[in-house]
């Protein structure tokens, strides 16, 4: 494999040969595999070389790859981290507009599609000192589309008004319904930008740029979202949409060409679905448009290219994927809904969206004609926009999702959660720290460094170390792995915490800021504990409910375990080892798998939890729309995950606690309790000790439960340190250095914490 | 202060799992049919080769074992479905086993303490007097030599004075001075407190010195009980005989005056050597100083002799007579007695 990899790497630098990355697959790979074998049979001294490389590594290999000179020259993949690949030079200019984007850089005027009114061509333009930058050529979308099961939907709504009566009638209960008309991703930003946009709403104002979300369309839009999310299921998710559809419980869903894959095939029983576009919404007037990702071909970029012969032919070769027959043949066998070229292409085709809205809807009928199959068809939306790449647009999902999510369940009216989700937005994308001069910090650190060499040098040197450089020797390949892999990432990790990523300009550059991110988080500047709405995202209050959060899992953690363990050693209970075997099964499993299947358990409608509980007669509780409750999931699923070790280390050490002393207890009068208490449990305590240290710095970070049951739900009030770390890099924007002085802060309480049990351990117990 | 009475105490285990259990196969049967009365304040020894039973038959009186069939009687009560706690025994275990958490004092009053005892203080301050460890209270068990461990063990079961103690082989991982030292401390303490006790040993020199009466249990069932003495002077069997006096009992049956279907039991003591109608070849000797061990070859048969002052050298042919035998069915092991 290496040296396949190699072999990619350093691709024969023949002057017409060129390597193309893509992560197609089945009838799409197959098809451009045969398009290509026929341009390099009309083309028999040009070479070009296929390289597939599946989807999740893609993106990172690209990006290791093109900037150091190893990658290819052309690579197929979606638009949507166009802005950062611009910033870092991983892809090179195709072409240029002029600032009416009305017309094309006659350099290059033969290979670039020419209406810029299609949104795949939109995407991927990036405005660049003034001008319209074209990168890439356009080869495929993905938007979303209404599926419907024909079995229960003859028509499908032409418009919201229709949507909202069917949602509506097609329920087979309105009280306790157990078949729904609609269902949705309501709390996904992502499919609610397409209401949005019917409304006339947007991320965007006006200008398409600044960010404002409380707008009065956009208010119309949540009321509309609040009003349609109370006819469907509770609390939706891809899966339980996928489940319901398949069993014809929902009869329609909004959703992407992703879903065709997930739906049983109608021979085993699955649904009789037709695609459609999303309907008009009744009371604006305008179509929904769902964001469109367009999977493009792109130039690498990286070193200056070697040879303008390979260039040339770059542009050749992605001009002939563009072609008519090839786009035919994209449709036609690979079931791709190609981006049509504008020229050669049938000419009276489509579309045309403008800033203003939607010019012409229709598809014509040609272009209908060329897309035969029904299903892809229905994909086909000249409304669609083009999802912006922008960092100021990518700080928009989290404060969306967490308004939505209020929104959906009730606990924000539709004017609270616009205004909700423009405060948070702005929280979010908080104003960048001020530049701080580096100097005194840089000799601080060299002084620092000094004085540490120093006394390093002369500890070894009085300690005589340098006599056993034999023995160093042999440690050093340990030592230098530990190196590597633990004290170079922390080192790295914690000074990115003392600067900010420049943030809209996006161009990749980092600003020294000092110590500023830890002021901020210590002094909780942005969000202080007395404004409620902001409060979940203050430091000391993240800190309270992981330090409850830790001492509850602890506590129970070792109070089950203990307790089941003791249980284990009960001559009376059969089966023992049996039982010992499924009572460790837990700690077996993955515990994302674990916290997904309890996140499942404890669905409103659906899980497993409420079903039970119904049994004794308790209504259906929404587990993650109170603190208490959704706190409580999240313990619930960690008990569940860590009570084996605990078991296993009491077992362990109940080995070692000979069964002659407590019976002596036993003859010395001791009660059951007492001889437990004061004899077993203090014999236990060795032992126990060090596995409540592991325990608690492991549930301290446990990231996943948190992540995958509650969520941080209700807004964000379940969140522990490192889940607040985790969004603030990840999911606020890119606020990686305020991510970084989060993680190096927990590093700080992790300290005290071990260095306060670790006292508690050492104290002589009577 | 109590008595303890045995009426047909038997003690069994199901062994095996699945298929076998239940098919009468599986069980062990421990103890046999036990029959004993101990007196108020009487000194009882339990001795008998490993896995005899007698450890067994201690955890039974302790409560640490149920009892599958008889009936078990402290005092007037009986026992057999009471807890260890309630039945007012105490034990010293073979391990001690000390508390290791607590120090000698708590380890003393740990029993006082749970009945919140009002004179815990002054009883476990009384024990420790008596037992030298006054100037150890202080201390963790794993702070202490073996023998101060072993009188915590002791001081744990006085504190409480109880009715019962029970020792299950306390010296025996004592070194070998220690051990005889804690013998006679052991005496003399019961001397002082009469309580009735149950002892197991597998060391039968600490039957003897120690015991009241002694109880040969083998293979679960009792052998005989008896006075130090009569155990040495009138074994029940073959088995007691062997197994009690130090050096052990000779067995032969190609001796004169020895009947077809019987073993004659002689002990070395009891073997004159100089003259006498058996006539043996000395194959070596065993010099103990004042006395040496002479061993004799009688055709296929082994013989030891016991004599003091001067012994034969090897390889000297020796009369031999007994002055005092035994005679034992050599089927059963029962004794023949002389008639009347």
């Amino acid at each position: 494999m290496i040296v396949a990899l190699w072999a990619a790497f350093v691709a024969p630098a023949h002057a017409t040969d060129i390597t193309l990355w893509h992560a197609w697959r089945g009838e799409e790979r197959t098809v451009l595999e045969s398009v290509t074998d026929d341009y390099q049979k009309a083309h028999p001294g040009d070479h070009i070389e296929l390289t597939f490389v599946p989807y999740e590594g893609l993106k990172s290999k690209i990006e290791a790859a093109v900037p150091r000179g190893n990658g290819p020259d052309l690579f197929i993949y979606a638009h949507e981290n166009l802005d950062d690949w611009v910033a870092t030079g991983v892809v090179r200019p195709v072409g240029q507009v002029d600032s009416d984007r009305s017309q094309v850089d006659l350099a290059h005027r033969s290979t670039i599609p020419r209406v810029f009114g299609d949104p795949a061509n939109r995407a991927l333009t990036v405005l660049r000192d003034g001008h319209s930058v074209i990168y890439g050529w356009p080869l495929a979308t993905k938007c979303l589309a209404l599926f419907y099961n024909k079995a229960l939907v003859a028509h499908p709504p032409e418009n919201t008004d229709d949507l909202v009566y069917l949602a509506d009638t097609l329920r087979d209960d309105p009280v306790h319904p157990t078949r729904w008309g609609f269902a949705w991703d309501a709390t996904s930003a992502y499919e609610d930008a397409a209401w949005m946009h019917g409304f006339g709403g947007g991320v965007f104002a006006q200008d398409g740029r600044t960010i404002a979300l409380d707008t009065p369309e956009n208010r119309a839009a949540f009321g509309f979202i609040q009003q349609l999310a109370g006819l469907g299921p509770a609390e939706t998710s891809g899966s339980l949409i996928t489940q319901l559809f398949n069993e014809g419980k929902v009869a329609m869903v909004l959703n992407g060409p992703w879903f065709l894959g997930e739906i049983t095939p109608k021979e085993q029983g699955g649904p009789d679905f037709g695609v459609t576009m999303l309907p008009l919404v009744s009371d604006a007037g305008l179509p929904a448009a769902p964001y469109m990702t367009v999977d493009a071909l792109f130039l690498a970029g990286g070193p200056a290219p070697e040879a303008a012969a390979k260039e040339a032919l770059a542009r050749d070769f992605a001009a002939y994927l563009q072609s008519e027959d090839v786009v035919v043949r994209r449709i036609r066998e690979g079931h791709q809904l190609a981006v049509i070229p504008p020229d050669g292409g049938p000419s009276d085709h489509i579309v045309i969206i403008t800033t203003e809205g939607p010019v012409d809807g229709g598809i014509t009928a040609p272009t209908a004609a060329l897309y035969s199959d029904p299903v892809l068809r229905g994909f086909i939306n000249p409304n669609a926009l083009p999802m912006p790449t922008t960092p100021a647009f990518a700080q928009t999902w989290e404060p969306l999702a967490r308004a939505l999510r209020r929104l959906v369940r009730g606990a924000a009216t539709p004017e609270q959660a616009a205004a909700e989700a423009q405060t948070t937005w702005e929280v979010v994308s908080r104003p960048e720290a001020p530049t701080v001069d580096g100097t005194p910090f840089a000799a601080l650190l060299a002084l620092g460094l000094l004085a540490g060499g120093l006394v390093a040098t002369q500890r070894m040197y009085s300690a005589k170390a340098w006599k056993h450089w034999r023995e160093y020797l042999w440690i050093a390949p340990g030592g230098l792995a530990v190196v590597l892999l633990v004290v170079a990432p922390f080192l790295v990790g914690a000074s990115v915490s003392l600067f900010e990523v420049a943030g809209s300009a996006s161009d990749g550059s980092w600003r020294f800021v000092g110590l500023s991110h830890f002021t901020d988080i210590l002094l909780d500047r942005d969000f202080p504990l007395t404004n409620a709405s902001t409060r979940a995202l203050s430091f000391w209050y993240t800190l309270v409910v992981t330090l409850v959060w830790t001492l509850c899992n602890v506590v129970l953690h070792v109070t089950l375990g203990v307790f089941l363990a003791m249980m284990l050693r009960e001559p009376w209970v059969k089966l023992r080892s049996v039982f010992r075997a499924l009572l460790i099964l837990p700690w077996a499993v993955p515990n994302y798998i674990t916290a997904l299947a309890w996140k499942g358990m404890f669905h409103q409608q659906f899980g497993a939890i409420n079903a039970l509980l119904g049994l004794v007669g308790v209504a259906p509780v929404s587990w993650f729309a109170s603190w208490t409750t959704a706190f409580a999931a999240n313990v619930a699923t960690n008990t569940w995950l860590g009570f084996p070790f605990m078991m296993v280390v009491t077992l362990g050490a109940l080995q070692s606690v000979p069964r002659e002393v407590e019976e002596a207890a036993e003859m010395d009068g001791a009660t059951g309790w007492q001889k437990f208490r004061l004899v077993t449990l203090p014999l236990l305590q060795p032992a126990l000790l060090p596995a409540v240290i592991l325990g608690s710095v492991w549930t301290f970070n446990m990231f996943n439960v948190i992540y995958l049951v509650s969520g941080g739900e209700p807004d964000g009030s379940t969140d522990i340190l490192v889940s607040q770390a985790y969004k603030w890099a990840f999911t606020r924007g890119h606020h990686y250095g305020y991510g970084a002085a989060y993680a190096v802060i927990i590093f700080g309480v992790m300290i005290v914490q071990s260095r306060v049990l670790n006292r508690l351990a050492g104290r002589k117990v009577v | 202060m109590a008595t303890l009475s045995f009426r047909g105490v038997q003690k069994s285990y199901v062994s095996g799992t699945g298929a076998r259990r239940g098919s009468g196969e599986g069980v062990t049967h421990v103890l046999h049919r036990v029959d004993l009365e101990v007196g108020d304040g009487e000194f009882i020894a339990l001795v008998g080769p490993s896995g005899c039973g007698k450890s067994t038959l201690l955890r039974c009186v302790a409560g640490l074992e149920e009892i599958s069939a008889g009936d078990l009687h402290i005092g007037p009560r009986r026992v057999n479905d009471i807890a260890p706690k309630d039945r007012d025994v105490a034990m010293v275990f073979q391990s001690y086993a000390l508390y290791p958490h607590l120090s000698v004092k708590e380890n003393m009053a740990f029993a006082l303490r749970l009945q919140r005892h009002p004179e815990t203080e002054s009883r476990v301050a009384e024990a420790a007097e008596m037992l030298g460890l006054t100037p150890l209270l202080a201390r963790l068990p794993k702070e202490l030599s073996g023998g101060q461990r072993q009188r915590v063990a002791m001081g744990r079961a006085i504190v409480r004075r109880p009715s019962v103690f029970l020792f299950d082989e306390p010296l025996s991982n004592l070194d070998a001075a220690l051990r005889q030292q804690m013998r006679v401390e052991l005496r003399r303490r019961h001397q002082l407190l009469r309580t009735t006790t149950l002892y197991v040993t597998h060391d039968q020199v600490e039957a003897l010195t120690l015991a009241d009466r002694i109880v040969v249990l083998n293979a679960g069932v009792v052998q005989q009980v008896g006075t130090p003495d009569e155990l040495y002077f009138d074994p029940a069997n073959r088995f007691v005989a062997g197994f009690i006096g130090s050096p052990t009992m000779n067995f032969v049956e190609h001796v004169p005056g020895c009947v077809r279907g019987e073993v004659v039991g002689v002990r070395p003591n009891d073997v004159e050597v100089g003259s006498g109608e058996i006539v043996a070849t000395v194959e070596f000797v065993e010099r103990l100083g004042f006395e040496a061990m002479v061993h004799l070859r009688v055709g296929e048969e082994t013989l030891m002799a016991r004599v003091e002052g001067e012994a034969p050298s090897p390889g000297a042919k020796v009369g031999v007579r007994f002055s005092r035998s035994y005679r034992f069915e050599k089927a059963t092991g029962a004794r023949v007695r002389e008639p009347a």
